[in-house]
Order: structure tokens, then sequence, then C-alpha cells
């Protein structure tokens, strides 16, 4: 059982790696914005479709394959620059404040823009690039083969959990984030510029989505529609976790992948819906997600 | 140093602050006494650019500030104490204090001495430096708030209703702290909000009276 169970769960936690990439972002733009990015999803396919596109030229322009590995941060770095400030300040910025219901149709028009944008420039077809994960190879441990590109997912994954959290704590511009999520006026009458705030944690935000898609195209592809299905994937597990919160994005995330083997193992038929089961289940005990509290605002 | 003409401000379209002129004068105590609701609250967000004037102009020493940006006033120097603490409750005492100097990125000397200022005027604060913001009393809060805008203070302070919520002993030592804040940094010019004229009868240089949005002067300086 073993033998069929670890593979699996390994398998389920480099999902999980990559849908936290997305989770995470989205969360942390809730939190410091106050404003959920229905588009969100969307920089995670412009990230996959930009990684794989300066994957597969790397490679046909004949340069050492290593570089197909730089080149998938830089893909969502290039994305997140392209799109973050841009972005936020073109539409999002006239959202602060008003209703959920405007901020919704607003991210929601961005979303139709970006996928249209995305079919103008990539075409409707699937693009494949797995240079990065061929050159790992695998690992046999105890007669059980691991796949090293899958291994390096989950290490990033957690990387970026204790990194984030690092930066929150230690660092002045994370210190500054922690304020304004606490609270935004007074941030403002001790000197934070919140509107920069703003528009750095959403350009963080959008590397993370990027990020995910830039690292999920060596196990997976890129295709139309990734955007949308990654969207409520990502926010079913921000939403678990409680919307807002940066480990909860990490817990849930691993939650919904060990419910996938679950799934996968007793009721295949019911892999696909697994993660919302689990978010109906959680939301009606915790309306406000597993790492929620209502005494304070927190990242 | 700090002068309003004309200022009117607006809560969700309803005109609350209407047509306020006055000035505070450098090195001075401004006290502005109104009872609940009569908008002393509004004016020092409108002051701080926390809520836009509709109208008007609010000058600092000849700059204007209606057409800054908020967050702009504490790289002026004006220190802003609000009616409720509003601590980061996850970030120790210290951390809040220093939060100003980080916004502002002082130098390291700056920020130690400024810190070191605020433990000199308000000692007690040391003793709780590493318990977090969300964990002192509503008393101890106050005073962390007070310390906390000193730390932005180079020109104005702006205190509302510092003794709201105090028992009578806390109010009479935050009182003193204030006294004391006088005697230390003489050339301070202090705006203080309260809707009771009594509290602060001893500190006062110049009163000024709100009423329903409204400013009347009043010529009995206490
Ligand atoms: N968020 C708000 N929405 C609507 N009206 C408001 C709001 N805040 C204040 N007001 C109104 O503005 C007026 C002035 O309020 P403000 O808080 O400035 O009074 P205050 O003098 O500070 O009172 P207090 O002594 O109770 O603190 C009041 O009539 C109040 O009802
Ligand atoms: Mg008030």
């Amino acid at each position: 059982m073993l033998q069929v169970l670890i593979p699996l769960t390994v398998d389920a936690l480099a999902n999980a790696a990559i849908i936290f990439f997305v989770a995470v972002g989205l969360t942390l733009v809730f939190s410091v914005l106050r404003v959920l990015n229905v588009a969100h999803g969307s920089f995670y396919s412009i990230g996959a479709y930009a990684a794989a596109s300066l994957g597969l030229w790397v490679v046909s322009a004949g340069l050492p394959e290593w570089l197909t590995f730089p080149a998938l941060v830089l893909s969502a770095a290039f994305v997140a620059a392209i799109f973050g400030p841009f972005v936020e300040h073109l539409l999002i910025r006239w959202t602060y404040g008003k209703s959920e219901a405007l901020q919704i149709l607003v991210t929601f028009g961005l979303f139709l823009i970006l996928e249209d944008l995305q079919r103008i420039v990539f075409g409707v077809n699937s693009l494949y690039e797995d240079t990065p994960m061929r050159l790992l190879g695998s690992t046999m441990i105890g007669g059980i083969v691991y796949l090293n590109y899958q291994l390096l997912l989950i290490a990033l994954a957690i990387l970026t959990l204790v990194g984030l959290k690092l930066m929150i704590s230690h660092t002045r511009m994370g210190k500054l984030i922690a304020a304004v999520v606490a609270d935004r006026e007074i941030s403002q009458a001790l000197g934070i510029n919140t509107n920069r705030i703003f528009m750095l944690a959403f350009t963080l935000g959008v590397f993370l989505a990027a990020l995910g898609g830039a690292l999920a195209t060596p196990t997976t592809g890129v295709s139309p529609g990734l955007g949308a299905d990654t969207m409520v994937l990502a926010f079913a597990v921000a939403a678990i976790g409680g919307l807002g919160r940066i480990e909860g994005a990490a817990v849930a995330a691993i939650i919904v992948a060990l419910a996938r083997v679950l799934a996968i193992y007793y009721a295949p038929e019911l892999d696909a819906v697994a993660p919302y089961l689990v978010m109906l289940v959680v939301l009606l005990v915790r309306p406000y997600g597993l790492f929620h509290t209502d005494t304070t605002r927190r990242i | 140093m700090l002068s309003l003409s004309s200022v009117s401000a607006s809560i969700a379209g309803i005109p609350i602050l209407r047509d306020i002129s006055f000035e505070l004068k450098p090195g001075l105590t401004t006290v502005l006494i109104g009872r609940n609701g009569a908008g002393k609250t509004t004016l020092l967000r409108t002051i701080m650019g926390l809520l836009p004037a509709t109208s008007g102009s609010i000058k600092v020493d000849g700059t204007e500030l209606t057409t800054l940006p908020a967050y702009a006033r504490a790289g002026l120097g004006i220190g802003y104490a609000p009616e409720d603490r509003r601590l980061i409750p996850e970030f120790t005492i210290e951390d809040n204090l220093l939060l100003p100097a980080l916004a502002l990125k002082l130098s390291r000397a700056e920020s130690e001495e400024r810190l070191a200022r605020v433990y000199r005027l308000l000692p007690e604060l040391e003793g709780m430096r590493k318990r977090p913001g969300g964990g002192v009393s509503g008393g101890q809060g106050k005073m962390v708030a007070l310390g906390r805008a000193l730390m932005v203070t180079r020109s104005a302070l702006l205190l509302d209703e510092p003794f709201q919520g105090l028992a009578p002993a806390l109010a009479l030592e935050y009182a003193r702290t204030l006294g004391r804040l006088r005697e230390q940094l003489p050339e301070l010019t202090l705006f203080i909000t309260e809707s009771s004229p009594q509290l602060l009868a001893d500190i006062s240089d110049e009163m000024i009276r709100i009423e329903r949005g409204s400013i009347e002067t009043d010529a009995e300086a206490a």
C-alpha cells in the first residue's frame, strides 16, 4: 500500500506547492489591499505561457539547457514587472474602499481582458516545455521512484513560506506591510505611503501567481482555460486557510492535497471535487477559515 | 505655525466641519473644547489628511497641507495620537514606537535618539518595551500612542482626547507627563482636544471651542 500511497502523496504535495504559490499571492493581495482579485489566476496562466515560451526559446536557440531553470523565475519576474504596477495603478486603485460587488466586477472584467490577451499573444494551442524536469531526473529510495523536480517544487514552496514570514516579521518593508494590514489610517498618520505598499503587495502577489504558473509548466504544460481552473482552486485553498493568512494558505494547500490522495485511493471519482468538499466542511465549522482570528487584522 | 482658514469637511456627503479658521501659535498649548459629536476628531483627521477637506486651506509654516498626501505630515514633523490608541497588536511596544522611524527611513542614530527621548519623557514605556501592543491596558496603550506620536514630532503634536477612558489616577499622571513634555520641549506646538476644560486648565495657553462643526474663539484663556 505504501508503494502506492507515497508516490501519490508526493505527487499531491507537488501540486499543493504550486497551488500554494497562487493562493498565498491571492491572500497577500487580499489582506493588504482588501480586494479579492478574481483575475489572480490569469497571472498564473500568463506566467505559465511566458515560462514555456522562454524555455522553448532557450532550447531552440541552442543555449545551455540549465538556463531553463533561471528562465522559470525570470519569466515570473517579467510578468510581475509588466503587469503588477500597471494593473494596480490603472484599475485596482480605483476600487479601494468601494463595495465588494464593484471590486469583483472590475477584477472580473480584468480577467476577461487578460484571457483575451493571452489568446492573442499565445494563441489557443497548448505548449509543452519540460527541460527542467528532464534535467533533474529521478531518485530511487526504498524501491520508490521520486521525480526530483517534484521534490524541488515542495522545497521551493516551503522556502517561500518561510521567506514570506521572515520578510513580514524582520524587514522594513514587511513591517510596513504588517502595519498597513493592521491599520491603514494610523499607518498613514505615522508616515507610511500606503499607496506604495498597495502597489508593492499587488506586484508581489502577481509574481507569486506567475511563479506558480512558471514552475508548473515543466510538469503539466500550458493550455487555454488554465487561469480560471487555477483561480477556483486557489480561492478554495485561501478560503480554507482563512483569507489573508499566509500560513493558512500553506496548511490548506496540504490538507487539500492529502484529501485528494485519499479520494484517488478510495473514491477516484471524487478526486476533482475533493478540495471543494473540504472547503464546504471547513467553512461550515469555521466560516472565516482555519486561521482566522476575529480580534485583529493580521497577515 | 499651523493655520486653518475656512476649512470645511464632509463625511459620506454630510457636512461636518464648517468654515473653520484658527491658528496655533508656536511653542504654545492650544486646547480644543467641544462636547461629544462636536467635530474634534473630524478636525484632527482633516488636519492629518485622513479625511479630505472639501474647501479651505491648512498650512504649516507656509506649506499647504491639503494638497499633500496624508503620509507626508509625519515627514513634516507633525505627530498625532488618535482618540483610540490604535497600536499594532502583534508588534512589541518598542516596534510600535519605532514604526514611524521605519516609515520615515530615519537613520539608526536618529531613531535611537528619538526613542531615547521618548523613554526619557515616558519612563514607564521602557519597562514594557518587549510586550506585544495587544497586551497592554487601555491607559498604558494611551501612553504608548503618545510616545509613538512623539517619535514623529518635531514641530507639532496633536492629541485627540488623551484623557478619555483613563482612570482619574492615570489621567493625572498623563497630565503630569504633558507638563514635563512642555518643560523639556519648550518649542513644541501642542494641540489637544478635550470635552471638558478642567483637566487641561493648568497647561493650556489658549482655548478654542468647537460646536456643531464650527469654531467660536474664546477670550478667557485659562
Ligand atoms: N464615520 C462617520 N460617519 C458618519 N458620521 C460621522 C462619522 N464620524 C463622525 N461622524 C459625525 O461627525 C460629527 C463629529 O464627530 P467627531 O467624531 O468629530 O466628534 P468628536 O467631537 O470627536 O466627538 P467625541 O467627543 O465623541 O469623540 C458627529 O456628528 C458624528 O456623528
Ligand atoms: Mg472624538
